[in-house]
């Protein structure tokens, strides 16, 4: 940015900077020291590339304190870590986000999203560091909520020079040495990297920040949307043997006029029957009990949309009555107090014809039956704020079953 | 009728009102005129470029593993096991198995004079007969997640024990199979976890630019590996020292069933899928194949975690050997990357204090020093403390230990620079 004849890049600078960065953030050692240090006078400050280059600006290094760039250093990492890159094509992608302003736009989200919690503890925030703050945004979202909520404008004007390459936001920039050049990581070394972090980081959990952990878990098994999860299980309870769509010698296949004398399986459909127990007791929110109903209505078509297979029982600390799913509207899913889902399981099983699977949606805070029912059963487990809600006056030591090993289970929320 | 009124230009002649040339020779040039665009629109050519899935999908046949692409229809599944079958010589046989019957695949039963003494023979369909007769060929079940249960088993028991009725198919047989993911398929269908243990698991998508490019008239034309013969023991050996370095050292991962709703269906660690990756590790290495390509191979049979713990395994397979190192500092050639090099320089110090002697200490100082006039200074500072905390009363500081006077003097930054910021973040938090 300031002009005037330019020294060499002081690169010890920048290494004792990297060594500070290391010393203080050590589960980060290996990214950082993977890094490849090229000299570029193009960049405004310091950037990164998908390859695991980072480009600095000698005049940026030399007016800029080693804590400073330590911070920069970590930040420019950051990016390289959380994927940011990728994730700006595929967010590209899906909503057609294209042209500099956007690219600029997911510059800045991602800067939101590491610098609401990189910096601190030994580590200085750098001048110009944004923070989702700075646009009146909360903190602790991801790159890809940011990109909804704000747009260039008089309170971002500040930023426009922000520019931390093509690591992250995935719009090559005319200094990348791209993939032919020198010292460039492969895909398969990249996630080597991250891969040797996020084992440093769930090995050795003790300090680490809490959104860094959270990185770690999700770096190679992004969490699935519970609506897909939760929509195969069901639908995998449904198709098995003795219902759903299969073969069946019930009736002669329409072959058979083929091959006399010879019984074949002919395709037949049997909808299963569904019974869904609903948690109404007060730890279930109405938000959650909310999301719960529109499961069922899916599960219903997912199922062959026979409404009246599917049968729906409220459940507190009592369930009364199942109640079929074509008259959904009039079910009072009124409740409250304590839970037994062991009398929703009953329920479900006296009433009339015998379902094929049972779908729970519960928060967990119940006991469960002891033995296994005569039919397939997943349960829907909402997010308890569990250790606040589960303290009970008399017993504080109580802690709820965990779901039994023969349902299957899908986290919700 | 709309399909009658979207062939409507072409039928139109036939009809008397026409106003172009009636009778059958105005059909014939209507019906050549079509196919002469058609031939225009199939004329494309090809352009060689890598293509690392392809890659990893001929590894596994050539392997004879049975391998399950996952992926959204119509992102040219077909068109790659067509290449594959025509690159390895072999004829192709698609069956789309959602339109087949179980009996299709467990065998058609017919019966004979006396069903009661001789029994009765479940008869494979026409297509399996003429692959065992022909004894050699390409069978790529397509389509597998949307047929019904017993179709699906049916299948299975062919992929797995390749049989179709009393048919056993030849070993020049090579069976790929596909599904759509469990997002998409409309029948919803996941393979419980000891099916998906048998499999090769490889997640198919389209790359954007070869769509495009394809579509603008040039499609890729993958170079497909080569197994060198020369190099066959040695890529044995490499493989075996490699799964067998990983599981000595991390027993917890010889067997790990998959937990949680997210990972099932999906490939994870086992005896036989760790076999099967040991011979995905030979073929590749013979291949003379890259390492993203076994990547995919080895994530794709136990899972991303185990498959990254080998392949970092891989990584540290590839570094120098220590005592190499300290036997001859001034050969030493350290890695260029700075997180490999970091790890060398570690290692180096673990087999001095490992067997700790003056000479290996000194010769350890000079690797110290030579990694410090190749390469960034900071990743010495480390290993070289540690180097400095095993000296030894009766031992003589050796003399190259000045030539690292500059990583003193970083360090000696750093620890300033360290001590400023936390002071500044103490105050401003």
């Amino acid at each position: 940015m300031t002009g005037g004849p330019e020294g060499a890049l002081d690169l010890d600078k920048l290494f004792a900077a990297r060594l500070h960065a290391a010393r203080v953030r050590p589960y980060l050692a290996t990214a950082l020291f993977a890094l490849h240090v090229v000299e570029s006078r193009r960049v405004p400050t310091m950037a990164v590339d998908r390859h695991w280059r980072c480009y600095a600006s000698p005049s940026f290094v030399e007016r800029t304190s080693v804590e400073e760039l330590a911070g920069v250093w970590v930040h420019e990492v950051s990016h390289l870590l959380r994927d940011h890159h990728g994730r700006g094509d595929r967010v590209a992608r899906e909503r057609g986000l294209h042209g500099p302003g956007e690219r600029l736009r997911m510059n800045i989200a991602a800067d939101f999203e590491i610098n609401d919690d990189v910096f601190g503890d030994g580590l200085v925030h750098p001048a110009g560091a944004v923070r989702p703050t700075d646009v009146g945004l909360p903190e602790g979202q991801l790159m890809e909520d940011y990109l909804r909520q704000f747009g260039l404008g008089p309170r971002t004007q500040h930023m426009a020079w922000l520019d931390c390459g093509s690591g992250a936001d995935g719009l090559e920039r005319e200094w990348d040495l791209g993939e032919d050049g020198a010292h460039g990581l492969t895909e398969q070394e990249r996630d080597a990297v991250r891969f040797r972090v996020a084992q440093g980081i769930t090995g050795r959990p003790g300090s680490t920040p809490s959104g860094w952990k959270r990185w770690a878990e999700e770096a190679f098994h992004p969490p699935q949307p519970w609506r897909v999860l939760l929509g195969a299980a069901v639908r995998s309870a449904t198709s098995g043997s003795g219902a759903g769509e299969d073969y069946s010698y019930g009736r002669p296949s329409r072959r058979s006029a083929g091959v006399p004398g010879v019984v074949l399986p002919s395709l037949r459909r049997r909808p299963p029957r569904v019974s869904v127990v609903i948690d109404t007791s007060a730890s279930v929110s109405d938000a959650e009990l909310g999301s719960a109903l529109l499961e069922v209505a899916a599960i219903s078509r997912a199922v062959g949309g026979r409404r009246d297979l599917v049968t729906v029982v409220p459940c507190d600390a009592a369930a009364r009555i199942a109640h079929p799913l074509c008259r959904a509207e009039g079910i009072p899913l009124l409740g409250g107090g304590g839970t037994d889902l062991r009398t929703g399981f009953a329920t479900a099983l006296r009433a009339g014809a015998r379902p094929d699977v049972i779908v729970v949606l519960t928060d967990g805070q119940t006991a469960w039956p002891a033995t296994r029912p005569p039919c397939r059963t997943v349960i829907g487990l909402f997010p308890g704020r569990r250790a606040s809600r589960s303290w009970d006056e008399g017993d504080p030591d109580y802690v709820p079953d965990t779901p039994p090993a023969w349902a299957r289970v899908v986290d919700i929320g | 009728m709309p399909s009658h009124a979207s062939f409507a230009p072409l039928t139109a002649p036939d009809s008397p009102d026409s106003p172009t040339a009636p009778g059958t020779p105005g059909t014939a040039s209507q019906l050549d005129v079509a196919g002469a665009l058609l031939a225009l629109l199939r004329d494309t050519t090809t352009e060689p470029r890598p293509d690392g899935q392809l890659e990893a999908l001929t590894l596994a046949v050539a392997a004879d593993l049975p391998v399950l692409l996952w992926g959204e229809p119509g992102i040219g599944k077909t068109a790659a096991l067509t290449q594959l079958a025509a690159s390895l010589d072999l004829p192709l046989t698609t069956v789309i198995a959602s339109v087949h019957e179980p009996s299709d695949f467990s065998g058609l039963p017919v019966i004979g004079d006396d069903p009661a003494e001789q029994g009765v023979p479940m008869a494979p369909p026409d297509w399996a007969v003429r692959l065992v007769r022909a004894g050699r060929g390409l069978l790529f079940l397509d389509e597998l997640s949307t047929a019904p249960p017993a179709v699906q088993a049916a299948l299975l028991r062919l992929v797995l024990e390749r049989r179709i009725g009393a048919l056993q198919l030849p070993p020049g047989v090579r069976i790929v199979a596909a599904a759509n993911p469990r997002s998409s398929a409309a029948d919803g269908w996941e393979l419980s976890p000891p099916l998906a243990n048998r499999f090769v698991h490889l997640q198919w998508t389209h790359d954007h630019d070869v769509v495009v490019r394809g579509l603008g008239g040039t499609w890729p034309r993958a170079t497909l590996p080569r197994l060198d013969p020369e190099r066959l023991p040695a890529a044995v050996d490499f493989a075996r020292r490699a799964v067998c370095g990983l599981l000595a050292a991390r027993p917890a991962l010889v067997h790990r069933l998959p937990s949680g709703e997210a990972r099932r269906g999906g490939p994870w660690p086992s005896p036989r899928s760790w076999e099967m990756t040991l011979h995905l590790i030979a073929f590749a290495t013979a291949a003379g194949s890259s390492r993203d390509v076994l990547s995919l191979l080895v994530r794709g049979t136990v899972g991303d975690g185990p498959g990254l713990e080998l392949l970092a395994g891989l990584d540290r397979m590839d570094l120098p050997d220590p005592e190499d190192l300290l036997a001859d500092p001034a050969a030493a050639a350290l890695p260029e990357r700075g997180d490999l090099r970091q790890a060398v320089l570690d290692g180096v110090v673990e087999a001095v204090r490992k067997r700790p002697e003056q000479a290996r200490w000194d010769a350890a100082w000079a690797l110290m020093v030579r990694a410090l006039e190749t390469g960034a200074p900071d990743l010495v500072v480390v290993p070289a403390t540690a180097l400095a905390s095993l000296r030894r009363a009766e031992w003589d500081v050796p003399a190259e230990i000045e030539g690292l006077a500059g990583a003193v003097s970083l360090s000696l930054r750093a620890d300033r620079a360290t001590a400023r910021a936390a002071a500044a973040t103490r105050g401003g938090r």
